[in-house]
């Protein structure tokens, strides 16, 4: 088990590795420098390179990022606070820590609510709860976040005033609320309707009609026999989902004018801030992929049968 | 005769009452022939793979309504801007901001004559451009209500035709200045008379030119119904290019991985494994802006039809196709993959090949036709999924570029005067939301009726 | 046989299957009775209907299959009138089944113990947690798994297939049910696999006094255990005899052709396997006439029109064929 986790470490080392050599030769596929204005002079350009070592080869660059990385700084910002180390905006200004906080309640709440859910209708198949859940979830799949999180705003906050308009650093329980459904309403949906699939599914199987002709009660059947097994397939899935979540919360944040991770890459991106892009785009990958880590080990720990070395596609 | 456990021994049975009792008779013993015994046998028609399916889909009530729905929301994208006289680009004067249902004024004028003078043709006029039809220099009757043009730039060559009562059948052209300042033609001359709207004419018939603005218009005048059409059609057409893109991709690679197996599959799965964890957002909203300026030389430089196209679409949509080729493909190559390796091992493969055929022929007849279903569906699927990244990027400023819509850029521009016109946000994210809900029903039905293994 | 010594019996039993092409009579009016201690075989082809006729026994049909007709009644009591409480608790209790594939018959996400501990607590709420595993332990033992102690706290995919299916009929068997219902419990087992199987079912059936119907398509597993046989065509039983009468002396043309079709060992002279021409009627349209007729080499023309009945032969041989009839007659002309 130990054994496994190292392994997978060191993988998704390699994989975080990948991810930064894509964003940094990508960045610097494009011609220019960030520094580049309509204003300023090829000198100022050429000033500013050199100073941020922008002028130095590629690889001596990339390498120059890995060693900062190491030694646990992020550089410093080229362009949206010039000179404020990249560490300072994320994390001292509480950016880091509203993403997450945000990312993992909608997280939890998306799990907490969508597999009951999706249990309730897979039980309750054929009947009006059934029916009524899968409307509901289909509808929550083909809303895309940004459009709840607006009829969320107009809705509650400027028609009515039940919740604030502007979340702004999430300081109180009202400003969660509407963040959280718009974040998680999807993925509530989601694993709703992929719990019900791999439950209706793990019902057909053979073992299932053995624990009948036990004599096993019904509700006895879903919960200990079927929702086990169901829950292997939606574990697999958790991946993409957390993936989503960071995803979403670009918009969230945007949406609800919250001072986030996400919004701040968005800006980054828009404006090539190379150390800023370099840094959000190693955090939110290193957070992805340390997720998926637990979400394999979630994965062992569910099914007796995934010796975790040799995992089945 | 009841089907109960009768036992009757016959032993005991009198021939005489055999005959009562179960209706036989001399010739009951004697052999059947083969063709008597043939059509005994009625058997099923056999169905085909696709009409079976299609019969299970037509089952899913919910699944053809949401075709239907489906068919509906291509039809106004495809074939709505044929029937309203607007083009997405095009900014109509005087007739910014309306709501839903509402016109300028001048369109109010235009449609009153449209709605009185059945006949009224007018030549070089642009449609819309016709201004301050209310105070002019020119005017004309029809039905007591008198019109009049001011002799705009745009109008210097109009010449005014209209039906005079008692002489419908002909259109009478006449010069503008013989009308009167009443509108009354009592003094004319009648420059020509023809019983044929010439061709030109009619092609710039006004009565075409004024169109409800169903969805209203936006802040720079574009009626916004027919911005919608254009989005929902380069959502849709977003839509299934990149699950195109995705299905073939993903499923070379896969076949490739699956049919070759050993060491070039274990490589390709880690290459997918790879691409699988990277946090594939990050490297769109990259590529999104490391794209453009490549993405923009291309089209200016390049003449080719294709390269317009694109450029028409805008870099944002290009990059969109790029990014779902290189990063988005590996779910489908997944599961390729894993059809192609239990198909490999089932038994009729196996029969297939002892039996001596071909590579060839066992790819087309046996795993094709087992992997056809999967592909389907998971195409299907792939299509809402890239209608959302779309109107994602497009909400987040990337995406389509304007005066191109896409749904997604369309709610993006709305939000700004959310609050004043919710509306405007409305109708694209609505027609969004049908669309991907519509899409996904449909892949849902599909997945019941061309797996029927899967179904529930 | 009399009425105190039946355990179970069926009655015109029909079941059909509302697919959306129309309904298929799976099983169309099949009657018989077994006694205590009995070992009854069910003998068919695939899709003959022999284990819709099992499952509709312990009401695990499933959708969209539904009892159109007949009677099951057990120690008495009417099963088709239970309500899905009383059925449930019928289930595993008084009757109990073992499934053809031991692979997948076995929840892969809970140990063995937990699963043959659970056959037993849904039907004894009294019985203590140490109890039921000692119970477990001596089940498992009987089924010949060695080592059981530490075998119970495995996981089914550490078990080979032919375990697999010694636990699942310990699992059968741990409620001491009066009925085990085999459905093809050998079929997916290797050849040395499926004799140990057979063995062990032999051995139990006479320690534990269970009956047993056991479905199959394999005339040699039948010979080797039963006591009784039912052959079934296209959802009818054709014939039905003492386990010797149908090897000794078949009546039906579908038996004789059943048994040419297969090797016998018994023979000194090997003789050419004769298979049964044809294919098996489509249930959706069945003929108005025998089903078995467009494959009968014997077909007559009361055939083509009309289902036979069945016919006593006496000793509790029973055939459902016309031949019998033109028997009879000439009998009687002769006489």
């Amino acid at each position: 088990m130990l054994w496994y986790i190292f392994k997978r470490l060191l993988a998704s080392i390699g994989t975080l590795l990948v991810v930064l050599a894509i964003t940094f030769f990508l960045m610097n596929a494009v011609p220019g420098s960030p520094f580049l204005t309509e204003k300023s002079t090829p000198e100022q350009i050429a000033l500013a390179n050199a100073k941020y070592g922008l002028d130095k080869p590629l690889i001596v660059q990339f390498k120059n990022y890995l060693v900062t990385y190491a030694k646990g700084d992020l550089g410093v910002s080229l362009k949206m606070q010039e000179g404020t180390p990249v560490t300072d905006i994320l994390f001292h200004q509480g950016k880091f820590q509203l993403s997450i906080r945000l990312g993992l309640i909608a997280l939890c709440v998306a799990i907490v609510i969508g597999i009951p859910l999706g249990c309730v209708a897979a039980y309750n198949r054929g009947t009006w709860i059934d029916g009524f859940l899968r409307v509901l979830t289909t509808i929550g799949v083909a809303i895309p976040t940004f459009v709840l999180a607006t009829l969320l705003l107009v809705t509650f906050a400027v028609n009515h005033n039940f919740l604030p308009t502007i979340s702004g650093s999430l300081d109180s329980f009202k400003a969660y609320v509407m963040p959280i459904i718009s974040l998680s309403f999807y993925y509530t949906c989601y694993l709703a309707k992929l719990t019900r699939t791999s439950m209706l599914d793990a019902i057909n199987q053979d073992y299932i009609r053995t624990a009948k002709a036990k004599g096993v009660k019904t509700r006895s059947i879903v919960i200990k026999h079927a929702l086990r097994n169901s829950l292997i397939p939606v574990i697999t899935y958790i991946g993409p989902v957390i993936a989503g979540i960071i995803t979403g919360s670009f918009v969230v944040e945007s949406t609800f004018s919250i001072p986030g991770l996400g919004k701040y890459f968005v800006q980054s991106v828009l404006c090539r801030d190379y150390t800023v892009i370099m840094a959000t785009t190693f955090i939110l990958s290193a957070l992805v992929i340390f997720m998926n880590l637990v979400v394999d080990i979630a994965y062992k720990i569910v099914d007796p049968r995934i010796t975790l070395s040799s995992r089945e596609d | 005769m009841k089907e109960t456990f009768a036992k009757i021994s016959p032993f005991q049975l009198d021939p005489s009452k055999l005959e009562e009792a179960f209706g036989l008779d001399e010739s009951s013993f004697d052999k059947a022939n083969d063709t008597e015994k043939e059509s005994m046998v009625e058997m099923r028609k056999s169905v085909s793979y696709w009409a079976d399916a299609w019969r299970r889909f037509k089952k899913n009530h919910v699944s053809m309504v949401a075709l239907f729905v489906f068919i509906i929301a291509a039809l106004f994208a495809f074939v709505g801007p044929l029937l309203v006289p607007y083009d997405y680009a095009d900014q109509l004067r005087n007739a910014q901001k309306l709501g839903p249902m509402e016109y300028s004024k001048q369109e109010e004028v235009v449609r009153s004559i449209d709605d009185k003078c059945s006949s009224f043709y007018a030549t070089a006029l642009r449609p819309g451009s016709i201004t301050a039809l209310e105070k002019g220099e020119y005017y004309f009757k029809k039905g007591g209500t008198v019109y009049a043009f001011t002799l705009e730039k745009a109008l210097e060559n109009a010449i005014v035709m209209y039906a005079p009562k008692g002489v419908d059948d002909k259109v009478i052209i006449v010069r503008m200045a013989d009308i009167d300042k009443e509108g009354n033609f009592s003094n004319y001359e009648v420059l020509n008379t023809t019983t044929e709207y010439s061709a030109e004419a009619i092609k710039l018939k006004l009565r075409s030119s004024v169109f409800p603005h169903v969805f209203g218009t936006d802040s720079q005048g574009r009626d916004s119904m027919v911005r919608t059409m254009f989005g929902a059609r380069v959502s849709i057409l977003i839509g299934i290019i990149a699950a195109l893109i995705v299905l073939i991709i993903g499923s070379i690679y896969g076949s490739i991985s699956g049919l070759a197996g050993g060491v070039v599959d274990f490589v390709m799965m880690r290459i997918v494994e790879l691409i699988y964890s990277i946090p594939e957002v990050l490297v769109v909203l990259i590529l999104q802006v490391v794209l453009k300026d490549p993405l923009q030389k291309w089209f200016d430089s390049s003449q080719s039809a294709f390269a317009q196209g694109m450029s028409d679409l805008g870099s944002g949509v290009v990059s969109i196709f790029i990014t779902f080729a290189l990063l988005y493909w590996v779910t489908m190559a997944r599961i390729v993959r894993g059809q192609v390796l239990q198909l490999k091992k089932q038994e009729y493969v196996t029969a297939a090949n002892a039996l001596g055929a071909s590579n060839r022929r066992i790819i087309k007849r046996h795993l094709l036709p087992n992997c056809v279903g999967q592909l389907v569906i998971t195409t299907c699927l792939q299509i809402p999924s890239a209608i959302f990244l779309e109107s994602f990027l497009s909400f987040l400023g990337m995406g389509v570029s304007a005066p191109m819509a896409s749904l997604g850029s369309l709610c993006s521009d709305a939000l700004q005067t959310i609050s004043l016109f919710p509306y405007r946000l409305i109708f694209p994210a609505v027609i969004l939301t049908i669309i991907v809900l519509s899409l996904n029903l449909v892949g849902d039905g599909l997945r019941d009726s061309l797996d029927p293994r899967l179904k529930k | 046989m009399s009425d105190e010594k039946k355990l179970i019996e069926i009655k015109d039993l029909k079941v059909s299957f509302f697919t959306p092409a129309g309904e298929v009579k799976a099983v169309d009016g099949i009657s018989y009775e077994l006694g205590y201690n009995e070992v009854m075989g069910v003998v068919g082809e695939s899709g003959s209907g022999k284990s819709v006729e099992a499952y509709s026994i312990i009401g695990l049909l499933q959708d969209p299959g539904r009892v159109t007709g007949g009677s099951i009644t057990f120690e008495g009591e009417d099963l088709l009138a239970y309500t899905p409480e009383q059925m449930r608790q019928f289930r595993g209790n008084k009757v109990s089944m073992i499934f053809q594939n031991p692979m997948t018959c076995l929840n892969p996400v809970y140990t063995i113990g937990n699963q043959l501990m659970e056959a037993l607590t849904v039907h004894d709420k009294n019985i203590t947690k140490e109890e039921a595993k000692k119970r477990a332990i001596e089940m498992l033992e009987l089924v010949g798994i060695n080592n059981a102690e530490k075998r119970i706290n495995q996981y089914p995919h550490e078990f080979s297939g032919g375990m697999r299916q010694r636990a699942m009929i310990a699992m059968a068997l741990i409620c001491k049910p009066k009925l085990l219902i085999a459905d093809e419990p050998t079929t997916a087992l290797d050849v040395t696999i499926q004799a140990q199987i057979l063995e062990l079912m032999k051995d139990l059936q006479k320690k534990e006094n269970t009956s047993i119907i056991f479905i199959t398509h394999n005339l040699g597993v039948v010979a080797e255990i039963c006591d009784k046989v039912s052959v079934m065509y296209a959802g009818r039983i054709v014939e039905q005899a003492k386990v010797n009468d149908i090897f000794y002396n078949p009546q039906h043309p579908y038996t004789k052709g059943l048994l040419a079709s297969q090797p016998r060992l018994d023979e000194e002279e090997p003789e050419r396997l004769i298979p049964i021409e044809g294919t098996p009627i489509d249930l959706l349209n069945p003929p108005s006439g025998c089903n078995f007729g467009p494959r009968c080499k014997d077909c007559m023309k009361i055939c083509l029109t009309k289902k036979p009945p069945y016919v006593d032969l006496g000793d509790g041989h029973i055939s459902a064929c016309w031949l019998h009839f033109k028997d009879a007659m000439k009998k009687k002309e002769e006489a």
